[in-house]
């Protein structure tokens, strides 16, 4: 349907632009936000690669948004961090708490790596990227409960979860923990360096309530017949 | 620069030499080979931790303010975020740059039978006029001189609590809060001279106090730490005596005034009265005593300010020059001065800002250590200090 669509409109130009989060149509091309992409000379490329750039030389391609970067220092997992504590719009704020969070968790351990004896300098993880990941890791949860209606009655089945799902689920969790469950005078930043250090380390609220739903799909496990999928 | 490194490298392994030049040639290879390794020479760092033996070689090294120092001289003076650093690094270390090296230069070599000289760190916000002036400080401190430093004037026309009518001059305001806690750090970093400089007028403050003639100055700051309502008083007091004894022989000491973001004794003031009206800078104590020490009609030291456009008043963002942020009045004060200009990291100086946090751990992101990362810093802070600093913090 939506090669046929393409078919219709194809020596069309629009003489209005389209704006990014309206539906664009599937005529529009990716844009290429990678700066090695076009660093490669014309021989480098292969034959599908090359007909590629021809296309593009043609056809209209989308706006690329405006927090796409071809910054050595970018990383997906923060910024859908940051998109997810983004409330009413301010992402100069979002991404202020995050990069502030990033540098009091790097402080913090910094301070004790330089306070510590020689003999122990090395288990101390300084990087706040590392700690940040591993402690996303640390609060996924390896399978969800969903709810299913079988002879009236409402089951909660243990399912298993796409990657994204689980990604979603802990930075979920990380977030509201921390707006809901701290003490109300303490800045965002402090609270999440906090409880991403506790992560880090397994321990904490957030490593708790994935113990918890585990445990609850554990229980259930009787039920995982009624997933039919 | 080689050749001192080389120096450096070749003193323990030419003493231990010497000892054993007599014996044969084999032992003498083992001796030096055995002889350990002394600390790895860095290029960010210099050995030569006191101000007044730094010279042209070193700038863009760092070298460590010492602790006690630090306690005594900067109980209020140095910049937030470096206060932070220094206790996440667990030291303090000062980059020697031209302007701060240029003032220790002009200072070592003045009359102090003249009257003071001026000088005036100026630059974009964010190129380290704050730390050439501690630079500056520390110098004074170190040559042992009395060091009356005021961390950020702009304090002093903001955000008051308590204003009170002074008892002086009942045309002019005082601040017991702002005052009371510019003694208490005074007395921190003048321990010494307290008890040794001797005022010589006598102050009434109420019916039943007084402070005679010939009492330390130690008792006129506690007199003022301990009466709150009287603070401002004391304080310009002590700036009064402290102006008329400098450089005399009987005084024996040398006055260094450190004032940052001068430009705020001239501007405007967010203060209100009690009808809604704006007090202007001159109504205040404080700031008119203070605009008389900056005079030059005293002799035996050295008045040293910055201007600050961050904390200032009415100011546009992109304003930096002296005749922008002093204004007519304030220009036509402190004219005559030397104006010193503090730039952005220079190539050489960057370099080394950069070895130094990658020597205490602090770039931690994978991509900071490659050649790219530290083209996309170097753009991203356009070698401005503070932008640095900012962008490593999370990287």
């Amino acid at each position: 349907m939506a090669a046929s669509v393409a078919g219709l409109l194809k020596p069309w130009t629009p003489s209005v632009f389209l704006v990014r989060w309206s539906r664009y149509n599937p005529y529009y091309l990716e844009p290429e936000v990678r700066r090695e992409a076009y660093s490669r000379s014309e021989a480098e490329l292969s034959a599908e690669e090359q007909e590629e750039r021809k296309l593009k030389e043609l056809r209209p391609i989308k706006a690329a948004t405006c927090s796409a970067t071809s910054s050595v220092f970018d990383d997906p997992v923060i910024s859908k961090f940051i998109r997810m504590i983004m409330t009413e719009g301010n992402k100069v704020l979002a991404r202020e708490i995050v990069t502030q969070t990033l540098e009091n968790i790097k402080r913090k351990q910094v301070e004790k790596y330089h306070k510590s004896p020689p003999g122990k300098k090395e288990e101390i993880e300084c990087n706040p990227y590392t700690i940040f990941h591993t402690a996303l890791e640390n609060c996924k949860p390896v399978v969800g409960l969903a709810s299913i209606q079988k002879g009236g009655k409402f089951y909660q089945v243990p399912i298993p979860l796409t990657d994204n799902r689980r990604r979603f689920l802990a930075m979920k969790w990380m977030i509201t923990e921390c707006r809901e469950n701290k003490h109300r005078r303490t800045h965002m930043y402090e609270k999440l360096s906090q409880e991403l250090l506790a992560a880090f380390e397994k321990e904490g609220n957030v490593i708790k309530k994935k113990h918890e739903l585990h445990k609850m799909a554990e229980a259930n496990r009787a039920y995982a017949h009624y997933r039919w999928w | 620069m080689a050749l001192h490194r080389l120096t450096l490298r070749l003193r323990p392994t030419v003493t231990h030499v010497r000892s054993v030049h007599t014996s044969r040639y084999g032992r003498q290879q083992e001796a030096a080979a055995v002889d350990p390794e002394p600390e790895p020479i860095s290029v960010f760092r210099t050995q030569e931790n006191d101000p007044a033996c730094q010279s042209e070689k070193q700038i863009g090294q760092f070298y460590t303010l010492p602790s006690e120092h630090i306690r005594l001289l900067f109980p209020h003076g140095l910049p937030k975020r470096y206060q932070q650093q220094v206790k996440t690094f667990n030291e303090a270390c000062v980059m020697v740059r031209q302007p701060a090296l240029e003032v220790i230069s002009y200072m070592k070599k003045a009359d102090y039978s003249q009257p003071a000289l001026r000088y005036l760190f100026y630059g974009v916000t964010g190129s380290g006029k704050t730390m050439s002036l501690c630079h500056a400080v520390h110098f004074c401190y170190t040559q042992g001189w009395v060091v009356l430093h005021i961390p950020d004037a702009h304090l002093w026309v903001k955000n008051c609590k308590e204003l009170l009518p002074s008892s002086y001059n009942s045309s002019r305001f005082d601040q017991p809060l702002q005052a009371t806690a510019w003694l208490r750090n005074f007395k921190i970093t003048n321990e010494r001279f307290l008890s040794k400089i001797k005022i010589k007028h006598r102050y009434v403050w109420t019916k039943r106090e007084s402070t005679e003639g010939g009492r330390p100055l130690g008792e006129l700051v506690d007199q003022g730490i301990s009466r709150v309502k009287s603070s401002s008083d004391v304080v310009a007091a002590v700036m009064k005596e402290l102006r008329q004894q400098s450089g005399h022989p009987e005084g024996n000491f040398r006055l260094a005034v450190a004032v940052d973001g001068v430009n705020a004794l001239w501007g405007k003031s967010t203060i209100k009265k009690e009808d809604k009206s704006a007090v202007d800078p001159e109504e205040l104590t404080l700031v008119y005593n203070l605009r008389k020490l900056l005079k030059n009609d005293w002799i035996g030291g050295a008045i040293i300010t910055t201007l600050s456009q961050t904390g200032s008043l009415y100011t546009s963002k992109s304003a930096y020059l002296p005749q922008e942020l002093l204004g007519e009045r304030g220009f036509d004060s402190m004219d005559p001065f030397i104006p010193l200009s503090v730039p952005n990291y220079s190539e050489k100086e960057f370099e080394s800002c950069y070895l130094y946090y990658t020597d205490r751990n602090w770039l931690q992101h994978s991509q900071s250590g490659t050649e790219e990362g530290k083209k996309e810093l170097i753009f991203l802070s356009n070698r401005n200090p503070t932008m640095f600093d900012r962008l490593c913090s999370f990287l």
